[in-house]
């Protein structure tokens, strides 16, 4: 089992921060939602280095980050599956 | 290489792959992006196999950001870790034997100027330590020597990442490598003296601490050679394998080494200088334009 990162969408949705956006190594997979205004992961492409959870609550001081056992977390977005999407608002 | 033969001919874009089809739709092809959109749009990196968390990614993914236009641009690499991620890269990668980036980009950079005379392309060669102030070092050097127009771009981890942990002449003296058990026994090469000696326009060392300064470095530095001269960027690129970094603490790591001895540090020949104070005045006087 590994885990992946898992970002708490009220957390982030509260603020205005796009901090891990910046640092993850990987490409499309801390995609930004503007309509919710939060960051999500893609849990296909996390390779659980857990790099965004020291920017979360070191750098940007807002703790919304939490590695989370891979089989633990429901209806995950997956970037090879759904491709890239500007938000995951239903109706946009 | 040019937005026409990366747009999909009439009717045939909904049958290529959903990747492709989104770096159409949401790509950075047709406008300069910035870090501050990172997530919002599609990168053109796609899923590969460097290991989790190694900042040479984080840093490759910046670099992607900051080049001035994706669409015109060619990158030069060879065997070592990055290409595993730069061959992924919706941006034509050139695989060059160890030991001749320098040699190809110099053809190729030459080539590409006599046959689009009117388009600016740029060249870009990206490789290892060992790559380029090791097995590719003359070629490196006689690059710097003849002015050519490109920049080169050394993903410094201080080490032979991809084949198990030797030591390169980037390593530091005394480091003690898995395929090094002695430790090593010459001093850190100095690049940047040398490029600077052999007449690079604009060389940069950096560490991937700060996203926007990558990107804006390597802008720079690709848009001084357009113009100028060749130009080089050493970059801190830590290898967590090798050097036994937990990856919760790469960017920790980043930061303790830029800070003891890999700070940001940029020179200019008085050319690259000039064209480059000329540059960013031209810039601000477009910005200044569109406002009103
Ligand atoms: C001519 C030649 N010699 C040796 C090799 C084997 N080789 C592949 S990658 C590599 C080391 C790469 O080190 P570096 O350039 O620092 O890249 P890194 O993997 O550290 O990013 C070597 C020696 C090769 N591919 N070609
Ligand atoms: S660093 Fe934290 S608060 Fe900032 S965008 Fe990422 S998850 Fe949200
Ligand atoms: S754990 Fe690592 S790979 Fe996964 S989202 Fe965070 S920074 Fe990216
Ligand atoms: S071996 Fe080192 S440099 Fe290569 S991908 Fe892994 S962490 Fe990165
Ligand atoms: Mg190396």
């Amino acid at each position: 089992m590994y885990s992946v990162a898992d970002i708490d969408v009220e957390i982030c949705g509260a603020t205005k921060c796009r901090l891990c956006t910046q640092f993850c190594p990987e490409g499309n997979t801390i995609l930004y939602d503007e309509i919710r205004g939060t960051a999500y992961v893609a849990v296909d492409r996390c390779k659980g280095c857990e790099i965004c959870v020291g920017i979360c609550d070191d750098l940007a001081k807002h703790h919304a980050i939490k590695m989370v056992p891979i089989d633990q977390i429901k209806e995950g977005f997956e970037i090879s599956k759904i491709g890239f999407k500007r938000t995951l608002v239903e109706s946009e | 290489m040019s937005l026409k033969t990366i747009n999909a001919a009439p009717g045939f874009q909904d049958y290529l792959p959903k990747e492709y089809q989104d770096l159409l739709e949401d790509g950075p092809f047709f406008k300069q992006r910035k870090v501050s959109e990172l997530g919002s749009f599609k990168e053109v990196i796609e899923e590969h196999p460097m290991c989790s968390g190694c900042a040479m990614t984080l840093f490759i993914r910046l670099v992607y950001l900051g080049l001035p236009s994706l669409e015109h641009t060619v990158i030069c690499g060879t065997a070592g870790c990055g290409r595993l991620a730069i061959s992924q890269g919706a941006v034509p990668f050139i695989y060059g034997n160890y030991g001749d980036t320098n040699a190809v980009a110099s053809g190729l950079k030459r080539g590409l100027d006599i046959r689009f005379p009117d388009t600016p392309k740029d060249v870009v060669v990206m490789a290892g330590d060992g790559g380029l102030a090791d097995i590719g070092f003359h070629g490196v050097m006689h690059s710097w020597f003849r002015k050519e127009k490109f920049t080169t771009i050394m993903l410094d981890n201080e080490v032979y990442g991809n084949t198990g942990g030797q030591d390169s002449g980037m390593t530091q003296k005394g480091m003690v490598m898995k395929m090094a058990p002695t430790g090593k026994k010459f001093e850190k090469m100095d690049m940047l003296g040398l490029a600077k000696t052999a007449g690079v326009a604009y060389t940069a060392r950096i560490a991937p601490t700060n996203p926007t300064r990558v990107a804006n470095t390597v802008r720079k530095a690709v848009l001084i050679a357009r113009e100028v001269g060749p130009t080089f960027i050493q970059a801190y690129t830590s290898c967590n394998i090798e050097y036994a970094i937990p990856t919760p603490k790469v960017m920790d790591d980043a930061r303790d080494v830029e800070k003891d001895r890999y700070g940001f540090v940029e020179y200019f020949s008085d050319d690259a200088k000039a064209y480059w104070e000329e540059s960013e005045k031209e810039r601000k006087r477009l910005r200044k334009a569109e406002k009103k």
